[in-house]
């Protein structure tokens, strides 16, 4: 082989060893939204079990963690203990917002009745919310600071740590 | 009764009017609308599936973003207002066609570089070879 194919080659191999290896070390729940950084969607969402509208804007001035789950989601059986936890422990200086998309009412209420509810759980309608905030899979929650910035997005079912280590970025 | 129909009046879920504006084109119905429905969500990725458009895929998060779509379009909003609005919140990697900017450019320029430099080496090589041969 001459010299140049070889040069050639090897430069080609290394770049893309380069790119595998950057990509091994991200954690793919980790997600770069476009979304940090920037003011949180705006909505007014009809609460499960009260029927009142729940209006983001009035939560201004509180870091607020907005959580989108469903019923059919498995994930969201093991998150719910690690949110009504911290929703208890933090409640007084953090709000915790539940975003129910492409779900029915009953099945919410039943969940929440079986399972416990800690903070206000929203109906997301054709998931139009959800889509505004970027959303794929559930669950996924987002982090918002007393401006109503979003600050981070971790996406799958959180830990008590990975919630607690967000949470400060939303507190700072 | 008239409690829930208040609260139901109160309830707004973000709108693309906050992020891209006014739409800019003409109001579609009809045919025209499911036509062009289905052709700007085949411009879109589905956010769970492997590949596949939101034209093409059965998943309930691509049904939300084709009614979506389709809702746009009634009210006249242009294909790009309705890319740009998606990719507000997905960022690029919706989009199943990536725009010819930054890392992106790459795609697009690497394959033509990489036959060019194929050409290029295959030549030189012929060219040995037929010194060679002449010799």
């Amino acid at each position: 082989m001459n010299r140049p194919v070889l040069f050639i080659g090897t430069a080609i191999a290394a770049a893309l060893i380069a790119v595998l290896f950057v990509g091994l070390g991200n954690d793919p729940q980790q997600i770069r939204s476009p979304m940090i950084g920037r003011p949180a969607p705006a909505f007014a969402l009809k609460e499960v079990g009260t029927g009142q509208t729940l209006d983001l804007q009035a939560l201004r001035d509180t870091p607020t963690i907005i959580n989108f789950w469903a019923t059919w989601c498995m994930p969201c059986y093991q998150e719910h203990p690690v949110l009504i936890d911290n929703a208890r422990l933090f409640g007084s200086k953090v709000q915790f917002v539940g975003v129910v998309f492409n779900d029915d009412e009953a099945s919410i209420q039943k969940f929440l009745r079986e399972r416990g509810s800690a903070f206000p759980t929203l109906l997301d309608q054709q998931g139009k919310t959800a889509i505004a905030y970027g959303v794929g899979g559930v669950p996924e929650t987002f982090f918002l600071d007393r401006q109503g910035i979003i600050v981070a997005k971790f996406s799958g079912p959180m830990t008590t740590d990975v919630l607690q280590a967000n949470l400060e970025k939303a507190i700072r | 009764m008239i409690l829930l129909l208040i609260a139901l009046l109160q309830v707004k879920a973000p709108d693309a009017a906050q992020f891209v504006g006014a739409p800019h084109g003409v109001a579609l119905q009809g045919a025209a609308l499911e036509r062009r429905t289905m052709e700007v969500a085949s411009l879109l990725r589905c956010p769970v599936c492997q590949g596949m458009s939101v034209a093409d895929s059965p998943s309930t998060v691509a049904l939300d973003m084709k009614a979506q779509v389709r809702e746009l379009l009634a009210r006249g909003y242009t294909e790009e207002q309705i890319l740009s609005y998606f990719e507000r919140s997905y960022g690029e990697f919706v989009l199943l066609k990536p725009k010819f900017r930054g890392v992106n450019a790459l795609v697009w320029v690497l394959p033509l570089l990489a036959l060019l430099i194929g050409v290029v080496l295959v030549s030189m090589k012929l060219r040995k070879l037929e010194l060679v041969d002449g010799d």
